[in-house]
């Protein structure tokens, strides 16, 4: 079943036709090709997927497109123009090698800005809990956790 | 992907939400945050015609306290139960599980009611509303009515709502002050979902010690110690309930995380565990963290 929905992505106004059967996580790809967030899983655990929704961070493959009409929804395309305008914390990933294939690093850099707005002075524990949602099969996470204390230490 | 045609409805009043299901119910699968209906439904698991969506329905994620009891809307997100003060006050195992779900983004969206209503026997709400006495209000056109937590679940993912109902409250009774209160979960990896978990109540001075397990039956098991712990905690008592738990539990079964027999043997360990974190926190009047 085709349905129109409205809602805000990345501070501009969308309508777009779906089907009933989507979820956001497609629509966001296929629909308004912001292909940075990944699907891993569709099952909720890997946070390839993550956006931020409505100022928090979600999995967007637990969300159906029909059911995000009127929310406000940011992906990672929102922080960075390109490879020369990067945000603080993707600098921050890059220089502390914090990603390998680089799968899971969208949805690190979301929730890395959503901790860091929350607890900008985390400990490695605090960050530890703060990605539990993201699953990285590179790097072991030691990197990440790096990169993230440095993003941190950047923004303050 | 979801392959079946969805008819999707997003009510935006409790009364609109009754009526569809007063109407259609048995077609209907009512959604919440969608922690566990969307992955059910990504996989091919269940493949529901209509989906109803609580995410528009206003009024449905109040929170107060009246009468003694704490109020809390079903559409109540994980992240509010785990840092709201009313809630940390009055209820604080119920903040303690909440903080135990998931990982961050599954707080965020998944919701107590959803938790609840989709009754998966090692949810970490479960064994806390059972021990808190909390009851459950479930909605329908035709009035309310509410189900005592103990009652509430009868099978794996299956409860006594009705396909016109919708849980709309969870109620709980305050945590009287001198009392203390403690959940404990075991798990194999932070996140996922609990092998056997814990909740215990101890009233002022030990009056009553009432312990609820989860993991080991499809509804919670009921444990009442108030004889074991009557003149406070000893070894004997703590021996004497892990015995009591393990009997307890002989509806456990085995799954790939462990055999029946280990999951009794747990419950055994953490009924003593949550005795011990509430009897810790009887002193200081409130109990929780």
């Amino acid at each position: 079943m085709k349905t129109d929905i409205s809602l805000m992505v990345n501070g501009e106004a969308v309508s777009v036709e779906i089907d009933t059967r989507m979820i956001l996580a497609d629509m966001l790809r296929d629909e308004l090709r912001l292909t940075g967030l990944h699907i891993g899983c569709a099952t909720g655990n890997c946070g390839a997927c993550t956006v931020i929704l409505d100022g928090r961070t979600v999995k967007s493959c637990c969300v159906l497109a029909a059911d995000a009409a009127g929310v406000e929804v940011t992906t990672v395309e929102a922080l960075s123009t390109g490879i020369d305008d990067l945000h603080v914390i993707q600098e921050a990933f890059v220089d502390n090698q914090g990603l390998q294939c680089g799968f899971c690093t969208p949805g690190m850099i979301l929730s890395t800005k959503s901790l860091l707005e929350e607890n900008p002075d985390p400990t490695e524990d605090e960050i530890r809990h703060g990605i539990a949602g993201n699953l990285c099969r590179c790097t072991g996470y030691h990197f990440i956790v790096d990169s993230i204390q440095d993003a941190a230490a950047r923004l303050r | 992907m979801i392959t079946k045609e969805i008819e999707f409805l997003a009510p935006e009043s409790v009364a609109e939400a009754l009526e569809v299901l007063s109407v259609r119910g048995p077609d209907v699968t009512v959604l919440s945050g969608g922690m566990s209906l969307m992955p059910m439904m990504n996989l091919g698991i269940v493949k529901p015609s209509v989906v109803m969506s609580l995410n528009h329905v206003a009024g449905l994620d109040s929170l107060s306290v009246e009468d003694g009891e704490l109020k809390i809307g079903g559409m109540t997100r994980h992240r509010t139960v785990m840092t709201d003060d009313l809630i940390g006050t009055h209820a604080p195992m119920l903040a303690e599980a909440a903080r135990t779900v998931g990982d961050v983004q599954v707080r965020n969206r998944g919701t107590i009611g959803g938790s609840i209503a989709h009754a998966d026997p090692s949810a970490d709400y479960l064994p806390v509303l059972a021990a808190g006495n909390a009851e459950l209000v479930l909605a329908s056109s035709e009035g309310t009515r509410r189900v005592p937590a103990a009652e509430f679940f009868i099978d794996l993912m299956f409860t006594v709502r009705e396909p016109h109902e919708l849980l709309t409250e969870v109620v709980m009774p305050v945590l009287e002050p001198g009392a203390g209160s403690g959940y404990v979960r075991f798990a194999r990896v932070e996140g996922s979902f609990a092998i056997v978990n814990a909740a215990a109540v101890i009233g002022e001075g030990y009056s009553s010690t009432h312990i609820a397990l989860g993991g080991v039956s499809p509804a919670p098991v009921m444990l009442d110690a108030s004889d074991l712990f009557a003149d406070g905690l000893s070894d004997e008592a703590l021996e004497e309930l892990a015995s009591r738990a393990f009997d307890a539990s002989e509806e456990a079964t085995g799954d790939i995380h462990s055999d029946a027999d280990y999951r009794r043997n747990m419950a055994g360990v953490f009924a003593r565990r949550a005795v011990e974190l509430a009897a810790g926190r009887l002193a200081t009047a409130g109990g929780g963290s």
